[in-house]
């Protein structure tokens, strides 16, 4: 496993941290023992299909959802304290904004609302993106509108940014000058986000750190650059028809079969048979044979697992 | 007024406004409706000032109350119209203040926008909820200040008596509250359907019943009636029952059983006169609420309702503190 770089345990240096954390609903658990960690300053991907929890997780962590059980900190701070507010900032998937207030109405919002309001800042995004300040909401196009709504969020000067699929509804053009606008406010001030995204290419381009989930359970967390090395993907021939018991010594994500060929996607425990060829996967491949083998054991990588008594794993 | 917004507008702390924070908010989002209402009252006011004036001089023209003056307010159509404004209030507040108050945010998301900012969701609540109840009062309090203003000095004069709904409902504490009350039931119905149209239409059946049916039910049931008996062949005292609300008429006989009004109601007058000798009937009975139980029956009923307020506004807090917006 690769060696990264992640913070010790002081938990302020935790941009989020769960431990057993889950949710049911009335249908149902939407999100279950979850337990992981999101070192501070990184730019973490929340990713899994549609109903896999990824909302859930983002409102627990914005405190429009309690947990069912468990604990959630941010910055070391419960959740469920308020002290928290301040300290991050949410953009939702279709991100709300009062249709009838003007531009600088929407900013007058968010310096009312927040102590540590930076209307420099606020003004800035509006304005690099030409959007006129006595313009109503309701008038916007798609792209201006998340950009006031981004303009409102960095207002806040948050330590923690959470964005639920924030480009998704955007033409390329516009996803493009957001993504740029997003990294740039992001990396300037060391701000923490946590995106949740459909989009792997997106992901592979802006993230560094990965939380993947799926049916309610975190299937993947850590570092991007050391989950992807940590996979290979072989192939072999089968024998018979079967594939081969070699197999069992490793941890086994996905496997296909195909004629008298085998494919796989393992994390190696150990020397390979030399009858295999064994190529590194791309992330996409990687969180793709993830997504659909619910049931393969799940990984993280070193400083992201959470025991539920508060220990760091090994 | 937005195109004469400046640059500096944006800045927090150079605007000349006295509300800051949430309270700041909510007026801005709510400031349309808040117009409306405060002018609709305003309106109404001033029409009430008026039609007293003209009341005052027409009186004092005829030499009330020494002459006779009984014919004064027929035909007004300044007090049905103003009646009708008053009476339209509770369903204006219920419908287009209280109803859409939480449920429009709910809908358009904006609860969430405004929750995830610095400031807990308490705080919006009690801003949202503070901004309705005062408009609710303010209305209420000056409306009902000036009806009662109107109406007591010539109650007389007016067709209607104290206890029907046009003037029981529109004088003394009674609107304040029914106006709080309706809308606090118009906030927590939009809290619990959470999307505007069918909260709309949920408190305008509500506010319709409740004010066509139930209350009016409730209303005489505030008073404690009193008895009057008098001999069967005199004629009642009326003077004495001019203000008086008659609740129900009996007969009765000289050890005081009571029968209903239409016991002996025969055909022939020998018949009617053989029933009255069969049951021993004497007296005739009214059962009757004295316009001196008017004051105590309207806190009474405005106490009930500001209850219901309290209730209602207990379950709109409980239920938007534990579920996700």
């Amino acid at each position: 496993m690769a060696d990264t770089t992640t913070p010790n345990a002081t938990s302020g240096s935790w941009a989020l941290e769960a431990r057993g954390l889950g949710k049911r609903y009335r249908r149902g658990w939407a999100l279950r023992d979850c337990s992981f960690r999101i070192p501070a300053g990184r730019i973490c991907g929340l990713v899994g299909p549609n109903g896999a929890g990824k909302s859930t997780l983002l409102g627990l962590a914005t405190r429009q959802v309690q947990p069912t059980t468990g604990e959630l900190r941010v910055f070391g701070v419960p959740v469920d304290d308020p002290a928290v507010m301040p300290t991050f900032a949410f953009l939702g998937q279709d991100k709300p904004l009062f249709k009838r207030f003007t531009v600088a109405d929407t900013l007058r919002m968010g310096a009312e609302l927040n102590p540590g309001w930076d209307a420099a800042a606020a003004t800035r995004i509006v304005r690099s993106g030409n959007v006129p300040l006595h313009a109503k909401i309701g008038t916007l196009s798609g792209g201006q509108r998340t950009r006031v709504a981004f303009a409102l969020a960095f207002g806040k000067r948050p330590d923690l940014l959470l964005l639920d699929e924030p480009m998704s509804d955007l033409d390329p053009l516009a996803r493009d000058e957001m993504s740029t606008l997003l990294m740039a406010e992001a990396v300037e001030r060391g701000t923490t986000v946590v995106m949740s995204s459909h989009m792997l290419t997106e992901l592979e381009d802006m993230c560094d750190y990965l939380l993947v989930v799926s049916e309610g359970r975190i299937r993947m967390a850590g570092d991007a650059d050391a989950l992807v090395p940590a996979h290979t993907l072989v192939t072999g021939v089968s024998r018979d028809g079967s594939l081969p018991p070699e197999l069992d010594h490793h941890t086994v994500v996905e496997t296909r079969l195909q004629g008298r060929q085998f494919q796989a996607m393992i994390r190696p425990r150990g020397p390979l048979p030399a009858g295999w060829e064994s190529a590194e996967p791309s992330l996409e491949e990687v969180l793709l044979a993830h997504l659909r083998s619910p049931d393969a054991p799940s990984l993280y990588t070193q400083g992201a697992r959470v025991e539920a008594e508060g220990n760091q794993a090994a | 007024m937005s195109t004469t917004l400046t640059e500096k507008s944006v800045e927090p702390g150079t605007g000349r406004s006295l509300l800051r924070g949430m309270p700041w908010l909510v007026v801005r989002q709510h400031r349309v409706a808040l117009a409306c209402v405060l002018g609709l009252t305003l309106l109404t006011a001033l029409w009430i000032v008026y039609e007293r004036h003209e009341l005052v001089q027409l009186l004092d023209a005829k030499g009330w109350p020494e002459n006779d003056a009984s014919r004064s307010m027929d035909n007004n159509r300044g007090y049905d119209y103003i009646t009708g404004i008053i009476n339209g209030f509770p369903l204006i507040l219920a419908v287009f203040i209280g109803a859409p108050l939480i449920a429009g945010d709910q809908e358009n998301g904006t609860a969430q926008l405004v929750t995830t900012q610095s400031a807990s969701r308490l705080q919006w609540l009690i801003a949202k909820l503070g901004l309705a109840y005062s408009l609710a009062l303010v209305s209420g309090v000056v409306l009902s200040a000036l009806f009662t203003w109107w109406w007591k000095p010539h109650r007389s004069l007016f067709l209607s008596d104290w206890i029907d709904g046009v003037i029981f409902d529109n004088t003394g504490p009674v609107l304040p509250a029914l106006l709080l009350f309706l809308t606090a039931a118009g906030i927590t119905i939009g809290t619990l359907v959470r999307r505007v149209l069918p909260a709309m239409v949920i408190t305008f059946l509500f506010t319709a019943v409740t004010t066509l049916f139930v209350w009016d039910e409730i209303r005489v049931r505030l008073g404690s009636p009193k008895m009057f008996t008098y001999p069967l062949d005199s004629e009642l005292p009326a003077a004495r029952f001019d203000d008086a609300y008659e609740a129900d008429r009996w007969v009765g006989s000289a050890d005081g059983t009571l029968y209903g009004w239409g016991t002996c109601a025969e055909a022939t007058e020998k018949a009617q006169n053989a029933c009255i000798k069969e049951h021993g009937i004497v007296n005739n009975v009214i059962e009757y609420i004295g316009y001196n139980q008017m004051a105590g029956m309207q806190w009474l009923g405005a106490g009930i309702l500001l209850a219901g307020t309290a209730l209602l506004t207990a379950v709109t807090l409980w239920q938007v503190s534990r579920r996700p917006l």
